[in-house]
């Protein structure tokens, strides 16, 4: 029995944190771990297991597996893991503008053509990349990371950064406290918040993290421009074998125009509608929409259920049923918008690197963040290798490392095109965007600023079903903890929100969380969350924090 | 300073059920297609020791988790270490595999000297602590049959600990109320019903965890002496889905719709028949019409087949058994070529000469009383034990147990025993599980009794598998139907098939008894139907003594709290309170006012009920707690507000005819057994719907 008390305090540090388990966060891990096979690295997850809180389309670029994959794991081609995850590829690639409540204009030769000629529209291609389920390839870079050694822990959420002296940005992260009951006081099994001490941290939290932003304001990071957001929503649909042979096993669909945007009456929203095949007789269904839509009443599931009614996404999904369903947000603002050091440059600080979605590394000309998540964090893994002895560096060593790689420049053609559309709304700011690089950068509001009180022209007459929504998340808290959804004034509801606007959250709440009980708006579902963030982003008055729950809790993905 | 050994099972993950976890040809649940995680009463287990450490500000302690599995069940181990244990075993062996609750108790039992031996160096100051009981079995059997392995006690449905002057106590759940006990000696197994704080994993400790070593043990090291399949004493005869419910789970949008539903529903007729309603009685071979006739079998299939033999044989002229000839039988044999194999018809022709039954002896049931009171439960059981003696044309019999119980022994043959047997002890007062097990055993190993029937109750739960243990017997848990069968093709005539639900009542199994003397099971109260009394029958008391001492006792009883005061669950509609209303003030404000609502517009009595939750917080007296362990209810409405409708407080209402119910949480498992209900906070809903009720 007493050899198993060894190694005491050895368990509360490491030598490289990382904290979030996604896509970018393995790719740090696999990458350093396949260059310092000995060092400690640990990665940890808020999601009960991993890949459950990772959603997204998702079309991945294969050069950017196959640059962390070929060194990392040679001959994992031949793996079933590699044949199940990377089944399909886009043969099929449809752009599409659909006018109205029916009709559709296929886009691609115009993409095409852009692209001939060089145009930023161009890049919107994706004829042979892979079509992925995020949740399910985040389980397999997960398995491959701890088959190289590292430890991954899902369940544990970090509150924040422990800064470091000297040097050193940070000295690692602190835990969630859990075991509080919904007042906030100690329950008989109350665990406070570890601090688990680290050399280096990796930020891999994804889209607005919260000890990411935490440690930007901390750290003093700038961004040149606000971040921008959107949200999409998505449902993973089981269809008849019929349909899915006509929609086709290697194909994906984008739509621009209805329900959100319709040239001249509006909605002007920035978004789109998306179909993707996903193996096994189901297609997800999407919609993504900007957060800078200005409607109050305006929810992205009723636009959702438009596209789905749509006669051109309908007929291959009518009497399907939904299998999984999910939302999550979307750094959109471009390379104008990843926070960076102001006298270095770096994406990060000293021993603090940023990566992924967590960073902003999305690029809207593509709508694609997955390469760049993928190959940031290898390159982030890459630079910490060189840096073990010298972790004040790594973010120095990081960043050029990005610089020289294609993100950077590949973000920097991007870096007016959101901004552009935001500026100049979509009727011209679309056409715009096409010359967007050689435009001047432009300022522009935080999505929350939008709002106006304002109706959705294409509001249907039902609710729509956002309980059978969140059941499908598989969404669970404990529900004994405190609220981790908080509002900062509820006398701004009252005065102003209510009478103003109605209370947006409660409607554009993916997971009906918020509700008005006896005049006053409250986070009443607090368990029902799928952290998308959506809340803390949109909110008319900026009125509503999103602090980190217990960790194992959240939405249960598997095949987003 | 105390050591511990935790009971840890890894289990399906009921609460996490996919879309493709379904058999689609059979419907039943496949149970490696879910996730595998603790046990949560196991976890809860982990935490109650936890606590007694915390209690004893005992630092030295030794906490070992113990679980018998696969080898994967390694990852409940890791659970454990990743919390508060400091060692692991793993009884793990294919020679292990196939087990039921027998032949698991008898390993870990062995298990457990060992670990006494080798890693508490002989010492016996330990306790064995296990949840109550697993989510997949849902049997309870394990610990007390492991208790009944070792000689020691067992203490059952504990809540809660505290520590004084040196010594534990313990909060239990008891029928109709709660206790508070010590044990008399160590080792002691202890086993947790509910105890809301699991441990939470430190990272620290999950990091150490993974480092650990788990002790794995097979077989040979254990020297087990009933072990897998041919040490058990019972056998699944079929896993089948649960039927659909007959509850309508129809949503409704607002107050004015509720009020409409409520007061129809009592008007007119409600939507669920009780449960219980077996199949047509069962008749021994030799009464049939013919004595070939074999349709009273187990299985829907063999019905069908000896159906056609019993058609084919009367085609060629056969009316009896005996007369046929080989002969006709060839004639029989030949035409069924094809259909049957040879084989199968030898198995056939073979268990039609079958008629003696199985088991020899009469049914008995297991009288449970309360403060001089026989339990509702006993009175169903003896409705059930009675149909069953009549197929079998057998005596029903009813083992009373007790301090002073003799004048209960009248009642019971009114409700249909036709012998009480009866031991009293002054020591029997207290319902000392070893002192009751040891007079019963002495019963049963007397008048060996066919079938022995319990109520499914905490007190049934734990003294069945301690009896059953002592006599090598096998034994069911709560068991919702009861049916005597023929399993001709294996020879058997007459054999009581037990069916119940597990996996959380996701699945239904047929069980039935193997290698034992008696058949035996636990049943469910509120499932099976009581005769008339009939105050004109007789029977015989039949009397015998049991020597006991106080040293074989395994606890003091130092409190008992029975729930006392003027409930009438006998009245028509029930409007029962549950966590959801969050206090007192709420329970007594909301529930009041709908009583006085209801009442007048409905013109008939409404009592209060409660969930065990709400009890539990404190909104209102245990006397009104309506469930498995309070009052099992059937009321013509019962109104459910904020109740989540756990399993255990649903069959306290099975007999309900009309289920309605209010709850805040779209997901909450009552609006899958309910007739009506309406998402929504109960706060807000009550009053608009008492406003309905008066305005309509």
């Amino acid at each position: 029995m007493l050899d198993n008390l060894h190694s005491i305090d050895r368990a509360g540090r490491t030598q490289v944190l990382i904290v979030g388990a996604g896509p970018a966060g393995l790719s740090c891990a696999i990458a350093l771990k396949k260059e310092r096979p000995e060092a400690e690295v640990v990665v940890l997850d808020k999601a009960p297991g991993l890949g459950n809180h990772n959603l997204s389309g998702a079309v991945l670029e294969p050069a950017s597996v196959h640059r962390l994959l070929d060194s990392a794991l040679p001959g994992w081609r031949e793996t079933d893991q590699a044949k199940e995850v990377l089944a399909r590829t886009v043969q099929k690639d449809d752009v599409l503008f659909l006018p109205g409540a029916s009709g559709a204009i296929q886009l691609q030769p115009l993409i095409k053509l852009a692209g001939l000629l060089g145009l930023g529209p161009g890049q919107m291609d994706h004829k042979g990349d892979y079509i992925v389920s995020i949740s399910r390839l985040t389980r397999w870079l997960g398995q491959i990371a701890e088959d190289l050694g590292v430890e991954v822990h899902t369940g544990f959420a970090v509150d924040s950064l422990v800064p470091g002296e000297g040097n050193s940005v940070a000295a690692g992260v602190r835990l969630v406290d859990r075991g509080l009951d919904k007042e906030g006081e100690k329950q008989p099994n109350f665990a406070p918040g570890e601090t688990i001490w680290a050399d280096l941290v990796v930020l891999a939290e994804g889209c607005d993290g919260l000890a990411t932003e935490r440690f930007v304001q901390q750290a003093g990071l700038k961004r040149e421009a606000v971040q921008l957001y959107s949200i999409g929503v998505k449902e993973v649909v089981a269809v008849s074998e019929e349909q899915y042979r006509q929609f086709g096993d290697d194909r994906v669909v984008h739509a621009l125009g209805y329900p959100i945007w319709t040239p001249v009456l509006g909605p002007g929203m920035f978004g789109g509608g998306l179909m993707y095949a996903c193996g096994d007789n189901k297609i997800a269904v999407g919609m993504i929409v900007g957060l800078d839509w200005q409607e109050n009443d305006f929810n992205p599931q009723d636009a959702l259920v438009h596209f789905k009614n749509h006669p051109y996404v309908r007929r291959f999904i009518e009497g399907g049923k939904v299998v999984e369903a999910g939302a999550k947000m979307i750094p959109e603002g471009g390379l104008r918008a990843v926070p960076r050091d102001p006298q270095t440059g770096t994406f990060g600080k000293g021993n603090v690197l940023l990566v992924g979605d967590a960073a902003g590394f999305v690029n809207m000309l593509k709508i694609k963040g997955l390469h760049n998540a993928l190959d940031s964090g290898r390159l982030a893994g890459e630079a910490i290798a060189g840096s073990m002895a010298e972790p004040e560096q790594a973010a120095r060593k990081y960043t050029s490392a990005l610089e020289e790689s294609g993100v950077v420049s590949e973000m920097g053609r991007a870096r007016n095109y959101r901004q552009t559309i935001a500026r100049f709304g979509n009727l011209l700011g679309l056409p715009l965007s096409v010359l967007s690089e050689v435009l001047p950068r432009f300022e522009v509001e935080p999505d929350y600023q939008a709002m106006r009180p304002r109706h959705y022209r294409f509001k249907g007459n039902r609710e729509f079903d956002k309980d059978t929504f969140t059941a499908m998340a598989q969404t669970e808290h404990r529900e004994d903890q405190p609220s981790h959804l908080q509002i900062v004034d509820p006398g701004i509801c009252l005065e102003k929100c209510l009478k103003t606007f109605k209370a947006p959250c409660i409607t554009f709440c993916p997971a009906g969380v918020y509700e008005e009980i006896q005049g006053v708006v409250k986070p009443a579902n607090a368990s029902n969350c799928l952290h998308c963030k959506t809340c803390q982003r949109k909110c008319p008055f900026d009125n509503i924090r999103w602090v980190v729950p217990e960790g194992g809790g959240g939405p249960r993905y598997k095949q987003s | 300073m105390s050591n511990y050994i935790v009971l840890v099972k890894q289990v399906p993950d009921v609460s996490q059920i996919t879309d493709n976890a379904f058999n689609p040809e059979t419907g039943t649940l496949v149970r490696s297609r879910l996730q595998n995680v603790i046990n949560e009463l196991d976890a809860q287990a982990l935490a109650f020791v936890h606590r007694m450490k915390q209690l004893s500000g005992d630092e030295e302690g030794q906490v070992v988790c113990l679980t018998m599995g696969p080898p994967m069940a390694d990852e409940v181990l890791r659970y454990g270490l990743s919390r508060c244990a400091d060692a692991a075993v793993l009884l793990t062996d294919r020679a292990l595999g196939g087990a039921d609750t027998v032949a698991t108790a008898n390993p870990l039992a062995y298990a457990v000297r060992k670990i006494e031996k080798e890693l508490f160096g002989g010492k016996k100051d330990y306790f064995i602590v296990a949840g109550m009981q697993s989510v997949d079995g849902d049997t309870a059997q394990v610990p007390p049959q492991m208790a009944e392995e070792l000689g020691i006690g067992c203490i059952a449905y504990l809540t809660d600990a505290s520590y004084e002057d040196g010594r534990f106590t313990f909060k239990r759940i008891i029928s109709g109320g709660s206790q508070v006990v010590a044990s008399r000696n160590q080792p002691v197994v202890l086993t947790v019903a509910k105890y809301e704080y699991p441990l939470f994993a430190s990272l620290a400790g999950t990091r150490r965890a993974r480092q650990m070593q788990v002790l794995q043990w097979g077989a040979a090291d254990i020297q087990a002496t009933q072990v897998g399949s041919k040490g058990s004493k019972t056998q699944v005869t079929r896993v089948f889905p649960p039927g659909k419910t007959n509850r309508k789970c129809q949503q409704l949008h607002n107050p004015r719709e509720l009020a409409r539903a409520l007061v129809q529903s009592y008007q007119g007729g409600g939507s669920a028949a009780a449960a219980g309603q077996g199949p047509r009685d069962y008749v021994l071979p030799g009464r049939r019409a013919h004595n070939f006739e074999r349709t009273f079998e187990g299985l829907e299939k063999d019905n069908e087949s000896f159906g056609i033999l019993a058609e084919r044989m009367r085609a060629v002229g056969i009316e009896d058994l005996y007369e046929m000839t080989d002969e006709l039988r060839a004639q029989v044999v030949t035409s069924l070529k094809g259909q049957f194999s040879e084989k199968a018809l030898d198995e056939m022709f073979e268990g039609m000469r079958k008629f003696e039954p199985a088991f020899k002896g009469e049914v008995w049931v297991v009288a449970e009383h309360c403060e001089g009171r026989i339990t509702p439960a006993t009175f169903e059981l003896l409705g059930k034990a009675s149909e069953l003696a009549r197929s079998l044309e057998v005596k029903v019999g009813v083992a009373l147990v007790g301090s002073q119980v003799q004048p209960l022994a009248q009642e019971l043959i009114h409700a249909g025993a036709d012998r009480v047997y009866l031991t009293e002890h002054p020591l029997l007062a207290e319902h000392d599980p070893l002192a009751c097990r040891k007079a019963l055993a002495a019963l049963i190993e007397e008048f060996l009794p066919q079938i022995v029937l319990y109520s499914a109750t905490p007190q049934g739960r734990v003294l069945a598998p301690l009896v059953s243990y002592r006599l090598g017997c096998g034994l069911t848990a709560d068991c919702t139907s009861l049916d005597v069968r023929d399993s001709t093709r294996k020879s058997l005539v007459g054999i009581l098939l037990q069916t119940r639900p597990a996996l959380g009542g996701n699945v239904m199994a047929t069980i039935s008894t193997v290698n034992s003397r008696s058949q035996m099971a636990t049943a469910r109260p509120g499932v099976m139907k009581r005769n008339p009394d009939d105050p004109k029958r007789t029977g015989e008391v039949i009397r015998r003594e049991v020597e006991l001492a106080a040293e074989e006792l395994c606890m003091d009883v130092l409190a008992t709290e029975i729930a006392h005061g003027e409930v009438n669950f006998e009245a028509k509609v029930i409007v029962g309170g549950g966590r959801g209303l969050q206090n007192r003030d709420n329970y007594e404000v909301l529930l009041n006012s709908l009583r006085n609502a209801l009442g007048k517009k409905l013109g008939t009595e409404v009592e209060k009920g409660a969930s065990r939750s709400a009890v539990e917080r404190g909104f209102t007296e245990r006397i009104r707690q309506v469930g498995q362990t309070g009052t099992a209810v059937g009321p013509k409405l019962y109104l459910a507000l904020g109740i989540s409708g756990a399993i255990q407080h649903m069959i306290g209402v099975a007999n309900t005819e009309t289920i309605v119910a209010i709850n805040v949480d779209p997901n909450a498992p009552i609006f899958k057994m309910c007739d009506y209900y309406l998402i929504g906070n109960v706060e807000e809903i009550v009053p608009k719907l008492v406003e309905e009720l008066e305005a309509e």
